[in-house]
């Protein structure tokens, strides 16, 4: 009996040395599987035509939530455009060090209309970010949100 | 029944001194990883603000170059660089980074640093690492189980099974069971 539990022990104790011996490709949740790669650009020219599809997009990492690593920002192939990928809360975290990364990422593209009073509040942060002026009299209409709700990404050092 | 509680006894202890390290680990980390809405349990944040000579919002391929020399940087120190908007480009390296805003000059040094120990047992317990760590956190499971089934039947009479034993066990079993019950009628 006491053997077996030894045993044991020096098993899990090799299994931790291999653990470290990580890939170079970091795969966080189910990783990626779909086919084809949908450009972040196309997908924010016409974003409710994917709405409900599984897709997998891929760019840079160039956001990254500082509180709890549950989504990631990725640059788009047009200057200044990002699209989000968000994580379930503590099932996949992403790491600050993401940050740059080339990045693939797979889940659902979903659209999030917003009520007026939600879409003031981020028209204010977005503002406030960007240092201008916010004048909730200009916002007119309710906006849409629309992000990946990621199941998988794999991302890869430069 | 004699042998069979002595294969109890001998599990539980040996099994008891093997799986210390892990519900150590487990144990801090999962304090840490449960109060995630109130802190990051992994990392501390660097902000630092600083200046460089603003070179304008001019095209990327123009400024970025300027950019990178205003802040003492090589190319090959660079993971790669962002326009997050016509003002503000960002700089990601191995770690942290640069935001500068190209009218003003204007630059934040951002920084992440892993919280010494707390990253590390955060990293077991929520199995980034993958591959062979599933492994032993399924045996430190098991190995649990096996700790929670012999555990009871170690103590005969007043203080085992069929007295005090038994009340606290039962009282073990009625929170979580409890909590499940209602967290079903209430959602």
């Amino acid at each position: 009996m006491r053997n077996l539990v030894s045993l044991l022990a020096a098993l899990m104790i090799v299994a931790a040395g291999a653990a470290l011996a990580g890939d170079k490709d970091k795969v966080y949740g189910k990783g990626v599987a779909a086919a084809d790669t949908v450009r972040v650009s196309d997908l924010m020219a016409n974003p409710d035509a994917w709405v409900g599809k599984t897709i997998r997009v891929q760019g840079r990492a160039v956001g990254v939530c500082e509180h709890r690593g549950c989504w990631i920002n990725l640059a788009s192939d047009v200057e200044g455009q990002t699209v989000r990928v968000k994580v379930k809360d503590g099932e996949i975290v992403f790491p600050p060090a993401i940050l740059g990364d080339l990045v693939m990422a797979e889940g659902v593209w979903t659209a999030n209309q917003l009520d007026m009073e939600t879409t003031k509040k981020v028209c204010e942060a977005n503002a406030k970010k960007e240092g201008r002026e916010f004048k909730a009299d200009e916002v007119t209409a309710c906006m849409t949100l629309y992000q990946l709700s990621g199941t998988g990404a794999v991302a890869a050092k430069n | 029944m004699r042998d069979f509680r002595k294969v109890c006894w001998t599990l539980h202890r040996e099994i008891g001194f093997l799986v210390v390290g892990l519900t150590i680990v487990y144990a801090v980390s999962g304090i840490a990883v449960n109060h995630a809405h109130h802190w990051d349990a992994n990392y501390t944040r660097v902000a630092e603000p600083m200046t460089i000579e603003p070179t304008g919002a001019g095209p990327t391929a123009e400024v970025e170059p300027v950019v990178l020399e205003r802040l003492g940087l090589t190319r090959e120190q660079v993971k790669t660089t962002w326009r997050a908007s016509p003002e503000v480009l960002q700089v990601f390296l191995e770690s942290g980074g640069y935001e500068v805003n190209l009218v003003t000059g204007e630059t934040v040094r951002r920084g992440a640093r892993p919280r010494p120990l707390l990253f590390d047992l955060n990293f077991m317990h929520l199995n980034n690492g993958k591959g062979p760590w599933t492994a032993i956190a399924d045996i430190y499971a098991g190995l649990l189980i096996v700790l929670a089934l012999t555990g009871p039947l170690l103590v005969r009479g007043r203080k085992g099974l069929a007295g005090r034993g038994g009340v606290m066990m039962a009282a073990g079993v009625v929170l979580p069971v409890g909590y499940a019950v209602v967290m079903r009628l209430t959602r």
